[in-house]
């Protein structure tokens, strides 16, 4: 293995695994019980949507996965596949501290993984709790420009590398109602539908009109 | 630059909701309330620090805007810190980490929960259903190795599930084809990895490794695979078509072999359980060792099952279970069906 800049963590060479190219690590709905750092190779990480296998991430040696099962042994939340060849110290929520208190940079990473994760599924919490259907659409929207950490107060137009049926799984609707929103939103001419991405003409818009219907709910 | 100390005076704030900064606090004395409306509930809460805790961590570390006010209920001492200054103070002190991560990780746990409480109900896959779908996914992409993981880890997790035999059955495909192909493909599909040989890590001990024939692509190999493709679709009367059409013009005795195999299946599938039995009959007779002989016999005695013949289909079985091994995922379906049978009796 190449020492990978970073901690040393030859001392955890007792809980080293390696997969081989192409290996699924683990399957999206398989109870997990284990995470893992990367320390040679990558992995992505998919979902199968429909008939479709999603790529949601592709992640690099000093990066970590799996990171819920420390959580709770709930099903595992999406697939891993080794991309090359591929080393990795697999863990344990019981041998999970020994590991942390040892290396304090993994710790931090891990902890702002959390936060990360914490933000995201409030901002999902969100979508989901507004009432109306073309809101929720509108907000996955809104959602998509701030992880893309787009600066919506200089922009109108912005283009998104998105299908309906990923819309339909933010806005945790069936892909159908949601279609039906996104060709009222054609119709409106407040979008532009592509089959693998959706042309949103005016954000800001999209923001005054979930705004007014979150204030419109709260009352 | 270094943490510094301030004092905050009674019914001061030390930040607003809204607010962006990169800032981390401990109190020290005095006390903070962190306010802020509760996403569920729309309740406004009052959280109160306790002495030696950090607020304001996760707004910083994310640099995402502050979800809280916080303000000063009694004259209160305060460490700022920067996140740099932060990040080096926990790297010193890993438990003041650790402490955090088993507050975020509950935090964490919550909010998912509250999300998974949400989703409309076609979201919610349940757990089975999913793995065997994840299976099904990757043998019909042609992408055996991992249609073989998914489908190991099913028969791990649900032995005696709904969809155990059809897992068992298709398990094996993806050995055979995998040996036969490696993890790549017949033919080349765009997404899959680069074809690569045989996977010793994957290929666990297989009935029909040995049978790996040199990796030509034949016109009945595609036939065949296409018809098996059919199977898992459950289109069984096209499939039994298409194997029909590899036995009536195949030279290779492997592929005719397999798709007469098939075909008896598709008969059971098709509910004609007669002709299913007369088939495996006359397959097995032909082939007294065949390395899917338990297979065989399980379609037989299903078939009486079915027919309502319940002493036929159980001595069926019963010889089934006795050509063991024990832990062989067909004698447990086997034994199962047994259990079921002889329970139906009483």
């Amino acid at each position: 293995m190449s020492p990978a800049a970073g901690p040393d963590l030859s001392m955890f060479n007792r809980f080293s695994t390696t997969f081989r190219k192409g290996d699924l690590i683990f399957c999206e709905y398989e109870p997990g019980d284990t995470f893992y750092l990367i320390q040679a190779g990558r992995v992505q990480i998919v979902r199968i949507i429909g008939d479709l296998e999603k790529n949601i991430d592709i992640l690099y040696p000093g990066e970590v996965f799996g990171e819920m099962a420390i959580l709770e042994e709930a099903p595992r939340s999406a697939t891993t596949i080794a991309l090359d060849d591929v080393k990795a110290l697999e863990f344990t929520r019981e041998n999970f501290e020994v590991l942390m208190m040892g290396n304090p940079q993994i710790a931090m990473k891990l902890l702002k993984l959390f936060v990360k994760r914490i933000y995201d599924q409030k901002r999902r919490f969100m979508i989901l709790t507004l009432d109306d259907i073309e809101a929720k659409v509108a907000d996955v929207f809104l959602m998509l420009a701030e992880n893309q950490a787009i600066d919506t107060s200089a922009v109108d137009t912005i283009d998104f590398k998105t299908t309906v049926d990923d819309m339909s799984h933010w806005a945790g609707i069936p892909p159908g109602q949601c279609r039906e929103v996104l060709n009222h939103f054609v119709a409106q001419r407040r979008i532009e539908l592509h089959p693998d991405r959706i042309v949103v003409k005016n954000i800001n818009d999209f923001g005054r009109f979930v705004n007014s219907r979150r204030k419109k709910q709260e009352k | 630059m270094s943490p510094k100390a301030v004092q905050y005076r009674a019914n001061s704030i030390i930040y607003f909701k809204g607010d962006q900064s990169e800032r981390i606090f401990l109190l020290n004395s005095g006390k903070v309330s962190l306010n802020y409306v509760d996403i569920e509930t729309g309740q406004e809460v009052r959280d109160l620090i306790k002495m030696g805790e950090f607020f304001g961590v996760k707004s910083a570390l994310g640099r995402y805007i502050r979800e809280e006010t916080a303000v000063v209920l009694q004259d209160a001492a305060v460490m700022v810190f920067s996140v740099p200054e932060f990040e080096s103070l926990a790297s010193k002190n890993t438990r003041i980490i650790m402490k955090m991560l088993k507050v975020f990780s509950n935090q964490l746990r919550r909010i998912h929960r509250q999300v998974q409480n949400l989703m409309v109900s076609d979201e919610q896959v349940n757990p089975e259903t999913g793995l065997y779908k994840i299976g099904e996914y990757y043998l019909k992409n042609k992408r055996y190795g991992q249609a073989l993981h998914a489908y190991k880890r099913y028969l791990v997790y649900y032995p005696s599930g709904s969809f155990a035999s059809d897992v068992a059955i298709k398990l094996q495909q993806a050995e055979e084809f995998l040996s036969r192909y490696g993890s790549g493909s017949p033919p080349a599909s765009a997404s899959a990895p680069t074809p690569s040989p045989i996977q010793p890590s994957l290929s666990a001990p297989s009935r029909s490794a040995a049978s790996a024939a040199p990796a030509a692509t034949s016109d009945q190999a595609q036939g065949y695979y296409n018809a098996v493709s059919l199977v898992s679709q459950e289109k069984f009367l096209e499939a039994f078509k298409a194997f029909k059409k590899i036995l009536e013009g195949g030279a290779d005795p492997e592929y005719t072999a397999k798709a007469e195999f098939e075909m008896a299946k598709c008969l059971f599938y098709l509910k004609q359980f007669d002709n299913c039995i007369k088939s495996f009959t006359a397959i097995v007779q032909k082939q007294p060792k065949h390395p899917e002989m338990k297979d065989a016999l399980f379609f037989v005695g299903r078939s009486y099952e079915e027919k309502g013949d319940k002493v036929k289909a159980g001595g069926f079985y019963k010889k089934i279970i006795s050509m063991g091994p024990e832990d062989d995922p067909v004698i447990r379906k086997v034994r199962k069906a047994l259990r079921t049978l002889e329970g139906e009796k009483v």
